[in-house]
């Protein structure tokens, strides 16, 4: 029974297969098909989450029925489970907001491309080979290339541009990574490489030069200086539902398979070294982004920075070599993909009305457009950590985590830069609601699920503690490696 | 100028050391066959294919390959998209000569028989969907290089294209079904269909590998169509 979980993976597959084909019966089918799919998708990840959590056993697949390390399996566990219906839920409402933002021809292959991009995410978290994660990440990163470049402007080409370069520079790195991880241990299976890590069978130097090799083929995806330069062009230039999905499950993905990699590897020398580079990467992408986005005249690119820098303080907490670290990574990866769908949709939807994001276009948003400002100021008041709003639980155990760590510069750097946070985001609130007149523009039904998103933002602020309990057992499934093999059935070879 | 070159040499030579001391660590032609030798071990018995590459890539490690074949769709449909225009057609003005034109007519269908021939035997001599797909691919670029009017039925490709990856997953499926895992091969594992060596046999390797090549083949063209056509103003 638990092999059906696979649908994960081939139903948006096979449902991208068929759009061709629906386009030959009728064009304007192709959005509401996007959104049936992604509300099925929405339904089995459901399901997976309930099993998941209600046994507190992972779901293994299987592929072929081969069992590993000979085959390919997918790992379902507490993390997988979370971010699956993380990931079908935003795509099921940028599906729903495709409708009025995409208007750029051909929207047949934007609805391939939207649902490769949430197949390719979902299978980053779900795999448990490496080679396999590398495949899934391909996927990932050329929709995200092509969605880049899709609105066909001058500035989207260049964003795209950069994307592409730099993302295939990561990815061959990653490639070597992989390679050299093989050479030593002749397996590619998540579990048996920890195993051999564990037994100190992988020789120190492999260990270090494999392990920074797939950290920095990573960072490209999870957005880490120096190595995110193409992320505020992509997220500017992109089309506004493809920019949400981008910073709510995109970078993630990244980011989880960089813990994952890294944690499954905890035992191997030299292991620590990584962890003070990717330290040091993180912290310079908190405080990088932060002070740029200080200076944006684009509300998006200026959302896009400060999505940049929430990432640093997640890949912060993931470079800490902590269990509380780890948890309290995960619970703010839950509590920024949540606030970012809601902020960029938000704009998005704004700059779809009233035409472009400027900041003058926000002016006096309070009168036009009240419902959508409410719920843009619940998503800013939340992500420059303000209580009673849910990212502050998580900044805040973050930062709590990185002291215990002993590192009291980088918590002190970081704290720093969420001061400049407040500045911009207070900023653009009292541009908002202070200034500028306007008429009322008529909301559409879109606005109902920006109220929810931006409720959810305060039930969880206001009431944390069932989500960081989900969090607490998401980020165990990361930092226990020792579960993490023994819940994988490895045949015994040679 | 100079300077960053030097610079940019120095840092080469800084990666290639620290790579090299990398590879240092991995013996060489020491047993590290942990998985491989169970591939060559099995192979004949638990697939019923010869070529143990093309086994472990589309049966032992399938779901590695039906993610590049994604990949590629992902390709064509990128370029599709990023060169979409309302009117886009062939601007090229060159007229080739007769040896070229008919010598293309000549040699295609021979190119298209070797690639269905080299699809169809993957699981018994070296290549399989991917190359037996490009060969294919090449056949249709030659008669775009050869004939200044020459154009694919896109339609029908596409929706061939779509079909061919929607009978891919369809078949994984029925090994969900028929097997209970994803990508099962229930041809050979459930049905021990075919004799070790012969043209049936290899489970549904030949069958994934013909649905591959015939998806290769038309997303190839697709893009080669793509970019050879320019936009042309009303």
């Amino acid at each position: 029974m638990s092999q059906v979980a696979s649908l994960l993976i081939a139903l948006p597959l096979i449902s991208a297969f068929f759009v061709p084909v629906l386009k030959q019966i009728r064009k304007s089918l192709i959005f509401p098909y996007l959104v049936i799919i992604t509300l099925i998708q929405t339904g089995i990840a459901g399901w997976v989450f309930y099993e998941v959590y209600t046994t507190g056993k992972p779901i293994l697949i299987y592929a072929g029925g081969w069992k590993p390390p000979v085959g390919i399996n997918l790992y379902i566990g507490h993390f997988a489970a979370l971010f699956a219906l993380v990931i079908a839920i935003v795509s099921f409402l940028t599906a729903l907001f495709s409708f009025k933002a995409i208007n750029v021809e051909p929207v047949d292959k934007y609805a391939m491309l939207f649902l490769l991009l949430m197949l390719g995410a979902t299978g980053m978290i779900a795999t448990g080979d490496i080679f396999n994660l590398f495949v899934f990440m391909e996927i990932t990163a050329i929709t995200a290339y092509a969605l880049t470049a899709y609105n066909k402007t001058g500035e989207a080409a260049e964003a795209s541009m950069k994307y592409i370069v730099l993302g295939g520079i990561g990815s061959s790195f990653f490639l070597v990574g992989v390679a050299l991880l093989y050479g030593a241990t002749g397996t590619l299976n998540m579990a048996q490489l920890a195993e051999f890590a564990s037994e100190g069978n992988i020789a120190p130097v492999v260990a270090q030069v494999g392990l920074a090799l797939v950290i920095f083929g990573l960072a490209v995806e999870a957005e880490l200086f120096p190595l995110n330069a193409w992320a505020p062009d992509a997220y500017q230039a992109a089309p506004h539902p493809i920019t949400a999905m981008f910073s709510a499950f995109v970078v993630k993905a990244g980011l989880y398979a960089m813990a994952r990699i890294l944690y499954l590897l905890q035992d191997a020398q030299g292991w620590s070294s990584v962890l003070k580079l990717l330290l040091i990467m993180a912290t310079l992408t908190v405080i990088f982004a932060e002070l740029s986005a200080l200076r944006q005249k684009d509300v998006k690119r200026m959302i896009a920075y400060s999505s940049i820098g929430q990432i640093g303080l997640i890949a912060l907490a993931f470079s800490l070599g902590t269990e509380a670290g780890v948890s309290a990574g995960v619970f703010h990866m839950l509590n920024h993909a949540i606030v970012k769908a809601l902020m960029f949709l938000a704009i998005g939807y704004v700059g779809v009305t009233l035409g472009g994001t400027r900041l003058e276009n926000f002016e006096g948003l309070g009168k036009k457009m009240p419902l959508t400002a409410f719920a843009l100021s619940v998503g800013a008041v939340s992500t420059v950590g303000v209580p009673l709003f849910n990212v502050f639980w998580s900044k805040f155990r973050i930062i709590v985590a990185t002291l215990q760590a002993g590192h009291v510069w980088p918590a002190a750097l970081v704290l720093f830069a969420s001061v400049v946070e407040a500045v911009y985001y207070f900023r653009l609130l009292h541009l908002i609601w202070f200034s500028g007149e306007g008429e009322r523009v008529r909301e559409s039904w879109f606005v109902v699920f920006l109220i929810i998103l931006a409720l959810l933002i305060i039930a969880i602020g206001v009431y944390p503690t069932p989500a960081w309990e989900i969090a607490k057992r998401a980020g165990s499934d990361i930092f226990a490696v020792a579960n993490y093999i023994k819940n994988v059935p490895l045949i015994r070879l040679g | 100028m100079m300077l960053k070159r030097i610079l940019a040499i120095f840092m080469i030579l800084i990666i290639g050391f620290w790579l090299a001391k990398g590879l240092s660590g991995i013996p060489f032609g020491a047993d590290k066959m942990l998985v491989g030798k169970y591939y060559l071990e099995h192979v004949k018995d638990q697939t019923g294919a010869i070529n143990a590459v093309t086994a472990v890539v589309v049966n032992y490690r399938g779901f590695d390959t039906l993610g590049e074949v994604t990949v590629l769709f992902i390709a064509s449909t990128g370029v599709a998209a990023l060169l979409w225009r309302k009117r886009r057609e062939r601007t090229a003005k060159m007229e080739g000569s007769v040896v070229l034109t008919t010598g293309s007519k000549l040699l295609f269908p021979f190119i298209m028989i070797f690639g269905m021939y080299i699809f169809i035997h993957g699981h018994l001599t070296p290549g399989g969907g991917f190359p037996g797909g490009a060969t294919i691919a090449t056949a249709f670029l030659l008669m775009y290089l050869a004939f200044i009017v020459y154009e694919i039925p896109h339609k029908g490709f596409e929706v061939t294209e779509g079909l061919a990856g929607m009978s891919y997953v369809l078949v994984g499926l029925i090994g969900l079904v028929i097997g209970g895992y994803f990508l099962f091969d229930w041809i050979w594992q459930t049905w021990k269909l075919g004799t070790i060596g012969k043209l049936i046999s290899g489970g549904f390797i030949p069958v994934i590998y013909t649905i591959i090549g015939i998806k290769v083949a038309t997303e190839l063209s697709g893009i080669v169509d793509n970019m050879l056509k320019e936009e042309v103003k009303e």
